[in-house]
């Protein structure tokens, strides 16, 4: 019947489809796009990496977790680099475009630190204390033991993950509406080495210039710096994952590449960069 | 001491006491010269702070708004007889969404629909979020009932229309009512209470039959409907994951006539004008999504339980007259004769049963394909070999006559009424009751997440109805006027091929 053939001329069609798609070679052009404390040390993976395969292209950009979150769904970007998982939300929209569930990778450690500028005589913060810092119930650095001087706030925008991570874990509520806004941790740390009483936060990499702020979980425990050994033993109280996500599990030079980073030789890079290896 | 060095040191101490002054004057002059431009300047840096703020104070306000929306523009081409034109160009949906979120954790949605001749409020609803476990959701409107494919953006249809369980069960997909949602933020269960009015989209027929419900958005009875749905979502490792559900249908429509009929079109009861006709049943549904050379989907949902449609009852009545003369007898007989006719459509009730299941492959960032398979069966209590044959019959034939003689013999007049009541209770199963499948074939390329061109190829295939002796079919106007009929005693032939091209925002 001339129904039946007609189906049985499309279905075949649809199948050669597949398979022909399927085994597609993967590109050697990757692009990498995300999260604003990772920019650093994805650029100097990418660097590092094509000096020893010349015939890959890495093309790296930041613009905060919630950008290249966006950009993975929309497909504007191979790879995406993160400060914090991704939400239900964005997987769910990650399934009705794509059917997948995205891939997770970790790829390093961060510790996230409190900058204070270096004549700030405070040395060390609860995680309570930060909260009402953050909150805005805490305005003054008299009451956390510093100077009579009003605390000014800096912190990043909310496309950030470490925006995200920080809110999470530590704020616990809304941010004050006097926290600044400053695109990128660079900023922050900008803002905070030139104000004698401000306070920020970002990634480890980032804090030259500033003072590290030493946090404890609460007043009766004692104070960290984030360290290799305090983020492996979770005595430093905010630390996190670093992650990469994908649309799908990599194959060809995207695997590779991915091998790499999670390798000796991209792992090494992270401590060089001031962050600290995923194992 | 050099007495040279004597005069040049007065002569230096000299030019110190009268340019230092000077020097300082005219250092002084600068700074003075100097201080109404830094003030000036910082009134300037001022206004611009004050500004900025301002500024910045209505962007936040902005950004509290979302507009969304998408454009379907498609062409189709009909291999059904009875379609003329056989194929067109249209536009099958063009929505705009805005979302305005005054406060945190209350939004308000609106959603028209724009069609060539009119425009719908498609979703026009308030949702409260409560801020302290981050889990529960409260929303008040016109809004998509609690079902997966309901739920499923038509922007993102992967065989660009519902399955026809869904679109039977739940009509245009939006309804009025309230719903309380518990979505835990780091625990992958969702449960969903609702209650509507219950007749969005549904036909409800007047006395004569008429869809009173073509245009209000109104309840028509007391009785208002409950749904449920609970999923919860499993990860396997990297492979991919499960999610698995259940949603239960609670409601009921108004009786209109007295009879309440089975879906065997034999059993059937008597009922209260203005009862309750329960409409009931279950779903269960499965997503399985696997990371397998890009993403693929293997989804389904099946639905079973009993539907209700209420009955209608009209009333015609005629009168005629009619004179004889029996001169022989000189006797005029009048007969005024009365026939009232009520026609009767019993409310039902049928069981029925459907479900889809559909194939999705992605391959790369751009191409998807789709095979989805769905079935619907609206009486799942008649075979095809029934249909035309089932048929509930309780008419009732009733003459009264009343008749008056008036004068003697040789001028008698004779007045006769008779009054016929005809009640037509009678429902014969037909069309109603016929079952589909189909098969629909789909690609889409996606240009970017905004535009994207898909074609697909719609196979639908009608249970074979009839008997010997008696064939179950519908009439139909063929192009040029010409009528003519389906025979559902064979499989007509009804495919659909649709390419269409979307534009998302």
């Amino acid at each position: 019947m001339k129904s039946s053939k007609t189906i049985k001329m499309i279905a075949g069609i649809i199948l050669l489809s597949i398979i022909t798609f399927a085994f597609m070679p993967a590109p050697k052009k990757i692009t990498i796009k995300g999260s604003d404390t990772m920019v650093i040390l994805a650029q100097k993976w990418a660097e590092v990496y094509m000096k020893s395969h010349p015939e890959v292209s890495l093309q790296v950009t930041g613009g905060g977790s919630g950008t290249g979150i966006s950009a993975l769904i929309n497909g504007a970007t191979d790879i995406c680099n993160a400060s914090r998982p991704m939400k239900q939300s964005e997987i769910d929209k990650l399934k009705e475009r794509y059917g997948s569930l995205g891939v997770e990778i970790r790829c390093a450690k961060d510790g996230i630190t409190v900058y204070l500028n270096e004549s700030n005589p405070v040395k060390e913060l609860s995680i309570k204390q930060l909260s009402g810092i953050y909150t805005g119930t805490i305005k003054n650095w008299k009451e956390v033991g510093g100077p009579d001087e009003t605390i000014k706030l800096y912190g990043r925008e909310n496309s950030s993950g470490t925006y995200v991570f920080f809110q999470e874990n530590v704020v616990k509520g809304d941010y004050a509406a006097s926290c600044q806004t400053l695109p990128g941790t660079a900023a922050v740390v900008n803002a905070v080495k030139n104000d004698k009483y401000g306070i920020g936060y970002g990634g480890a990499a980032y804090s030259k210039g500033v003072k590290q702020c030493l946090v404890k979980k609460d007043d009766k425990s004692p104070a960290y710096a984030p360290s290799a050994e305090t983020i492996k033993n979770g005595s430093y109280p905010i630390s996190r994952y670093l992650y990469m996500y994908l649309r799908n599990r990599p194959t060809g030079e995207m695997k590779n590449y991915i091998d790499w980073i999670l390798g000796p030789e991209g792992q090494k890079l992270v401590v060089d960069q001031g962050y600290f290896p995923v194992k | 001491m050099n007495m040279k060095k004597i005069p040049l040191s007065i002569l230096f101490l000299g030019m110190l006491v009268f340019l230092a002054p000077t020097q300082f004057v005219k250092a002084q002059s600068s700074v003075d010269t100097l201080a109404p431009q830094v003030t000036t300047l910082r009134d300037k840096i001022s206004g611009v702070e004050d500004r900025l703020a301002t500024a910045e104070a209505d962007l936040a306000k902005l950004t509290k708004i979302k507009f969304s929306g998408y454009v379907q523009a498609q062409w189709q081409h009909f291999e059904a007889a009875n379609v003329f034109p056989s194929n067109y160009l249209t536009i099958r949906r063009a929505r705009f969404k805005l979302q305005y979120e005054p406060a945190k954790g209350v939004v308000f949605v609106l959603q028209p629909d724009f069609q060539p001749s009119n425009f719908v409020i498609k979703e026009a609803y308030t949702r409260i979020n409560e801020p302290w476990l981050k889990s529960f959701s409260l929303w008040v409107g016109k809004f998509n009932r609690p079902n997966y494919e309901v739920e499923y953006s038509s922007s993102d249809l992967e065989a660009l229309e519902r399955s026809r369980v869904i679109t039977t069960l739940y009509p245009g997909e939006y309804a009025i009512g309230a719903k309380l949602e518990y979505t835990p933020p780091s625990f992958p269960l969702k449960i969903q209470l609702a209650i509507f009015n219950g007749n969005d989209g549904q036909v409800i027929p007047d006395a004569t039959g008429a869809n009173q419900n073509a245009a209000d958005n109104k309840d028509f009875d007391n009785y208002k409907d409950l749904m449920g749905r609970l999923t919860y979502a499993f990860k396997l490792g990297r492979w991919g994951g499960l999610t698995i559900g259940a949603h239960g249908y609670y409601g009921a429509v108004r009786a209109t006539t007295d009879t309440l009929l089975k879906s065997d079109y034999i059993k059937n009861k008597v009922v209260k004008v203005g009862s309750a006709l329960n409409r009931n049943w279950v779903g269960v549904e499965a997503q399985f999504f696997v990371d397998v050379l890009g993403g693929l989907v293997l989804k389904g949902e099946y639905i079973t339980g009993v539907n209700a449609f209420p009955g209608f009852n009209s009333t015609t009545s005629s009168t005629s007259f009619t004179s004889a003369v029996n001169t022989t007898k000189d006797t005029v007989t009048q007969t005024y004769s009365t026939l009232k006719t009520t026609s009767i459509a019993p409310n039902i009730q049928r069981n029925f049963s459907g479900f889809y299941v559909y194939l999705v492959k992605n391959i790369g960032k751009r191409n998807q394909f789709t095979i989805r398979y769905d079935q619907f069966d609206p009486n799942t209590k008649l075979a095809g070999g029934d249909l035309g044959v089932a048929a509930y019959k309780a008419s009732s034939t009733k003459t009264t006559t009343t008749k008056n003689t008036f004068g003697a013999a040789g001028n008698v007049l004779v007045n006769k009424e008779v009054n016929t009541t005809v009640v037509n209770n009678s429902l014969t199963s037909g069309t109603a009751d016929l079952a589909y499948s189909q098969i629909t074939l789909a690609w889409s390329y996606y240009f970017d997440d905004n535009i994207k061109i898909s074609l697909a190829y719609d196979i639908p295939m009608n249970e074979k109805a009839g008997t010997a002796g008696k064939v179950l079919s519908g009439s139909y106007s063929a192009p040029g006027g010409i009528s003519s009929k389906y025979d559902y005693s064979n499989l007509i032939h009804q495919n659909v091929l649709t390419l269409r091209f979307q534009a998302k925002f």
